[in-house]
């Protein structure tokens, strides 16, 4: 059995010597950053590693281009810090987004060509702006949705071999995903690691670390971090609650909400770039129209709601996947709740899953009747 | 009887009617509004607010189909001889080029202090709109610095005692958690089960 063991390190030490033991296997090492406060700590633990031994290391950023202004900042900042011992791995490139705020554009092509007018912002000189990989032999993970993020990453780490890819997972963050990749090494004995194609490797240097270890790093190191954080929490926000990635995915409705006051200028731009936007905004904390934890008046039950929404789905393909699904699933009033909740974020891929149980209020009420 | 003196001429301002309420005086500013070219009118440099596009073409479709129904609210600027805006940043845009490009446009002039003016157009904003948090931290600094206390502030910019201190905490995030001292370190072991 497996049993989480204290040693007499500090998770900065332990961190420091993980990532000098990658330095000694791997000739090729790629930090995956996304602007956030976790992949900040661990590019410049990497990128320090890799000036003391004066070697090169990739910095992986995939740029969904609806994203906050800081985000960007904060990546180019990382991008720049070492420039001897980085290779930027900036890619912008075009692939689809699902966006949850609008049932009409079920999904955005970031970076689309001949949409340049609208992008978010141009694209860089210094990022990669095709794919380097064969068109014609690349991995869709997604049948409905086509090339999208996963399958970017997945096309992208198959381009490479025997690499280390490092990623700032944390177990603390992540108990699920941590307890997923720690199950089985990916290389040699090391259980922070899963192995991928091609000899690829992904590693998690940062596994142990704390919520205030990152923050307590940050400020020795006099890092730079996403603006993004310090609005928050002048905002009195939950830290927790913070994405930096795409501002139109099912999760970031709460950052809509936000937006024209913490970055007015990427509103502005993301009204003009996304159809639906504006509803995000008015209505994300709203219970009714977006979470959907209230029935609207007009209907008797959640399954008269769903089957009223399902009606008027506009979109006949994706309404025929919600269909298929929830042919699935246990017809009950709970269930139906969060059929309704996925009809409303428009979430036709599944990432929120629906919970298939009897009714829970129903079994309490049985048990009861039962005791009685 | 106030006069304004401009390079596009002297305005006078009639003195405000008042009214009695259980308050009191409150003085009836808006029945004096006056009209004056349009460039003698100036935006504020702290106005925090920030309006979308969609919302300006709203507000443009409300202007043309009822009219102008509420004057924009400023101060005069003694140096400069024009007036700033303390409230109605967004009509006056929409009075500018790129939407009606009016020569004309119609104010009512306050007579107040810098801080009062600051304070008035947050009063102003915070009813609707949204503020930057940024420049929000940039006005609750200012007044500091005046010498108003963090209760003046709080009162006079209709903010909780709690959203000021925040305000005024402009160091960030990361500096709270300066004096934390590292986790431990842990590890995955395998371990016999029967021990």
């Amino acid at each position: 059995m497996l049993k989480q063991v204290y040693v007499n390190k500090s998770v900065l030490e332990a961190a420091r010597e993980r990532i000098a033991y990658i330095f000694d296997e791997f000739e090729n090492i790629i930090v995956s950053i996304s602007g956030g406060k976790d992949s900040t700590v661990l590019a410049h633990l990497a990128l320090k590693e890799a000036n003391r031994r004066g070697r090169r290391i990739g910095l992986f950023f995939l740029d969904e281009e609806v994203v906050y202004e800081s985000t960007i900042e904060q990546v180019d900042y990382l991008m720049n810090l070492y420039p001897q011992n980085t290779i930027k791995l900036w890619l912008q490139i075009e692939f689809n987004l699902t966006n949850a705020t609008s049932l009409t554009e079920p999904y955005l092509r970031c970076w689309e060509a001949g949409k340049h007018k609208i992008w978010m912002r141009p694209k860089r000189k210094d990022a990669i702006h095709h794919p380097s990989w064969d068109r014609e032999s690349e991995v869709i993970l997604n049948k409905d949705i086509g090339l999208d993020f996963y399958a970017v990453l997945k096309n992208f780490q198959l381009t490479r071999h025997n690499t280390a890819f490092l990623v700032g997972l944390r177990a603390t963050e992540s108990p699920n995903r941590w307890r997923a990749v720690s199950k089985n090494p990916g290389y040699k004995d090391i259980f922070w690691s899963t192995a991928m194609e091609n000899g690829n490797v992904s590693f998690y240097p940062l596994y142990d670390w704390n919520f205030h270890d990152i923050w307590k790093y940050i400020y020795d190191e006099k890092l730079r971090y996403s603006k993004i954080y310090d609005y928050m929490y002048k905002k009195g926000l939950g830290l927790s609650e913070i994405r930096v990635s795409s501002l139109i995915h099912e999760k970031s409705f709460k950052a809509l909400v936000e937006l024209p006051e913490f970055e007015p200028k990427t509103y502005d731009r993301l009204l003009r770039r996304v159809k639906g936007i504006s509803v995000g905004n008015l209505y994300g904390k709203e219970s009714k129209m977006l979470q959907v934890s209230k029935l609207p008046k007009n209907f008797k039950s959640w399954r008269h709601y769903r089957d009223f929404l399902l009606e008027t789905y506009p979109d006949q393909t994706k309404k025929e996947i919600f269909v298929r699904r929830f042919e699935k699933h246990l017809d009950n009033e709970y269930v139906a709740r969060q059929q309704c909740r996925q009809l409303v974020l428009n979430d036709y891929e599944n990432n929120l899953p629906v919970d298939n149980k009897p009714d829970p209020r129903i079994e309490r009420l049985k048990y009861w009747q039962e005791v009685l | 009887m106030r006069r304004y003196e401009t390079d596009a001429g002297v305005f006078e301002v009639p003195d405000f009617p008042v009214i009695q309420t259980k308050k009191g005086q409150v003085k009836l500013p808006v029945m004096c509004p006056i009209l004056v070219p349009r460039h003698l009118v100036v935006a504020n440099n702290y106005n925090p607010n920030h309006v979308p596009d969609n919302n300006m073409q709203l507000l443009l479709e409300s202007i043309v189909s009822n009219g102008f129904t509420f004057a924009v609210v400023t101060v005069y600027d003694e140096e400069r001889r024009c007036f700033v805006i303390v409230d109605g940043f967004h009509r006056n845009t929409i009075f500018g080029e790129r939407w009606l490009d009016a020569d004309i446009i119609p104010i009512i002039v306050l007579e107040q202090t810098m801080a009062e003016r600051m304070a008035a157009t947050v009063q102003f904003n915070r009813a609707r709109g949204v503020h930057q948090v940024e420049l929000m931290a940039e006005l609750v600094r200012a007044l500091v610095e005046q010498g108003l206390t963090d209760e003046e502030i709080s009162t006079r910019l209709g903010m909780e005692p709690e959203e000021v201190f925040r305000l005024k905490q402009i160091t960030g995030i990361a500096e709270l958690f300066k004096n934390q001292i590292y986790s431990r370190s842990w590890e995955m072991v395998e371990v016999d089960e029967h021990v």
